[in-house]
């Protein structure tokens, strides 16, 4: 008979919500039911009741962590309405933040897989290593998150030249910080034992469930809106899209870990080659048409669809995180495995660990005989054992 | 056409799709509700692009459904677009050959009442679980 284990009501990643059943027999994971819509916040239609320039605002607080995407993806959006083009000294800034952010939603990542696993070094490793690149963010935008920064046209403060050297000082710590734990992570049998043929994702699978980001590419399936769409400046610079073949928990922790190294190569290249000049094109109204905004957030494709009436306010915002498109592939990756790697396994289709504190066991009456504290109790007891055996 | 897609589409299907190019990277292609499924198949099965997601909106001539497929190797987006009619807009679904549509069409049905027909799991996704059946928060009827 199968036990069905909640994991919700829900879920605070990218304010998204969601709530999971893991239908398991013994140990082993049969299937899945995934349900969203816990604290929805009818965003789309807000949107539609507020101006081009305040709804920068509002779209920034859809992710804490991944501000900058979503409000560079709508002003995108806006100016593809338009037609303009933003300055080039805008296009490069707003590239190095876009990449500061990915670094510290990837160090953020990366300590929380710490504490799933139950190495407090790495958890507390990654989070002082983050810490600096939030300083570096409040220098370039005077805010640690939600920027206000980004509107459709260029940015909305200039930097002064002198932050720059501190700047790349900040880079230059973390770039070795990143070495040091992904030689750390990378070396360690038990860590090994733990990610490694565990929540296989076929390259096919990714394709077919429209898995983004470092999801996709963690299965071999070699997108990245970087490369593959007009803006920002990464066509300006060095830098290579990482991917892995195999699809195991493994694979995704090994893209996000070297795609930090990358950042940090364009954010080094950005402040080498940062064009002076204005910082915006003047935008004096928004005539009738449609527009369409996609970048590559930390976790995959952010994507905005705006249409204009002619107006001051857009008549229809359409906005998507990546997020919502990655849930689905949790499906096929759990299936067959244990609970213990249940835990690790939502974990990497999905950066935000938060949600594992609220996953409850039930028994078929429904009543909880396991809360989420047991859950990551029973995935710390397998590495214990783990580090015992090696 | 700028674009090979483009073309493409314009040669498989001549004048069943209506194409606006806005720029070099952004095109608009309508087509009417019989040969809709057939458009996107063709979208995703031989032009290999990526369901990115799709927009919904309730417009005086209808519901219409506005398919945003990026085609990446190419830098363009795609967006395919028909309208249905009211008050109980249906159209065949895209999830039984494509999953990635799966949440997507969900969402829609949940938030305008379109009906997806052969959609493997057509329940709501957003939206509460007390909502009445009937009322969907995006539609404008009244």
């Amino acid at each position: 008979m199968s036990t069905i284990i909640p994991i919700g009501p829900f879920h605070p990643v990218l304010e998204e919500p969601e709530y999971i059943q893991l239908y398991v027999n013994g140990e082993t994971v049969e299937s899945a039911d995934i349900d969203l819509g816990r604290i929805h916040r009818g965003m789309e239609l807000l949107a539609q009741e507020k101006t081009y320039d305040q709804d920068v605002f509002l779209i920034e607080r859809i992710c804490g962590i991944c501000s900058a995407s979503h409000s560079w993806a709508g002003s995108l959006a806006m100016e593809d309405i338009v037609g303009v083009k933003p300055p080039d000294r805008a296009r490069y800034l707003r590239t190095i933040v876009h990449e500061l952010e990915r670094l510290h939603s990837h160090m953020l990542w990366v300590g929380l897989g710490g504490h799933i696993l139950g190495y407090w070094t790495v958890f507390m490793w990654g989070w002082k290593y983050r810490e600096p690149i939030l300083d570096a963010l409040e220098m370039i935008t005077g805010n640690r998150q939600h920027y206000a920064w980004y509107k459709a046209g260029g940015v909305r403060r200039d930097v002064a030249d002198e932050i720059w050297p501190e700047v790349l000082k900040i880079i230059d710590e973390f770039a070795g910080h990143v070495d040091m734990l992904t030689g750390a992570i990378l070396d360690d049998p038990v860590i090994q034992g733990r990610l490694k043929g565990v929540g296989i994702l076929t390259k096919e699978d990714a394709i077919h469930y429209g898995t983004l980001g470092p999801t996709a590419r963690g299965s071999g399936f070699d997108i990245d809106v970087r490369r593959d769409e007009d803006y920002g400046a990464y066509d300006e610079v060095d830098w290579n899209v990482i991917v892995q073949p195999d699809g195991d928990c493994l694979a995704v922790a090994v893209v996000r870990l070297l795609e930090m190294k990358e950042s940090c190569k364009i954010i080094k290249q950005c402040i080498d080659k940062l064009p002076g000049g204005p910082i915006a094109t003047e935008i004096r109204e928004f005539p009738r048409g449609e527009g369409v905004g996609h970048v590559e957030a930390p976790r995959g494709e952010s994507f905005h669809y705006i249409r204009s009436n002619g107006t001051n306010m857009p008549e229809r915002h359409k906005m998507r995180a990546p997020t919502f498109t990655n849930i689905p592939s949790f499906r096929p990756r759990v299936k067959g495995e244990s609970i213990s790697d249940a835990v690790l396994i939502f974990a990497i289709i999905d950066p935000c660990y938060s949600c594992t504190e609220r996953m409850a066991v039930l028994d078929p009456s429904g009543k909880p005989f396991m809360t989420g504290k047991d859950l990551i109790k029973l995935s710390h007891e397998k590495t214990e054992k783990l580090r015992r055996e090696s | 056409m700028s674009k090979e897609v483009l073309t493409n589409l314009k040669t498989k299907f001549g004048d069943r799709v209506e194409i606006y190019e806005h720029n070099d990277r952004r095109a608009y292609v309508t087509v009417s509700n019989e040969d809709w499924i057939e458009v996107l198949r063709y979208m995703y099965e031989v032009e290999k692009g990526r369901l990115t997601t799709a927009t919904g909106s309730d417009r005086p001539t209808g519901v219409e459904l506005l398919y945003h497929f990026a085609i990446d190797t190419d830098r363009i987006v795609v967006n395919i677009r028909t309208t249905l009619k009211k008050p109980f807009p249906k159209i065949e679904s895209l999830t039984q050959h494509y999953y990635a549509a799966d949440f997507i069409e969900r969402e829609i049905f949940d938030f305008l009442g379109v009906e997806f027909e052969g959609h493997p799991d057509p329940r709501k996704i957003l939206s509460s679980h007390d909502r009445p059946a009937d009322f969907h928060p995006m539609r404008r009827d009244e």
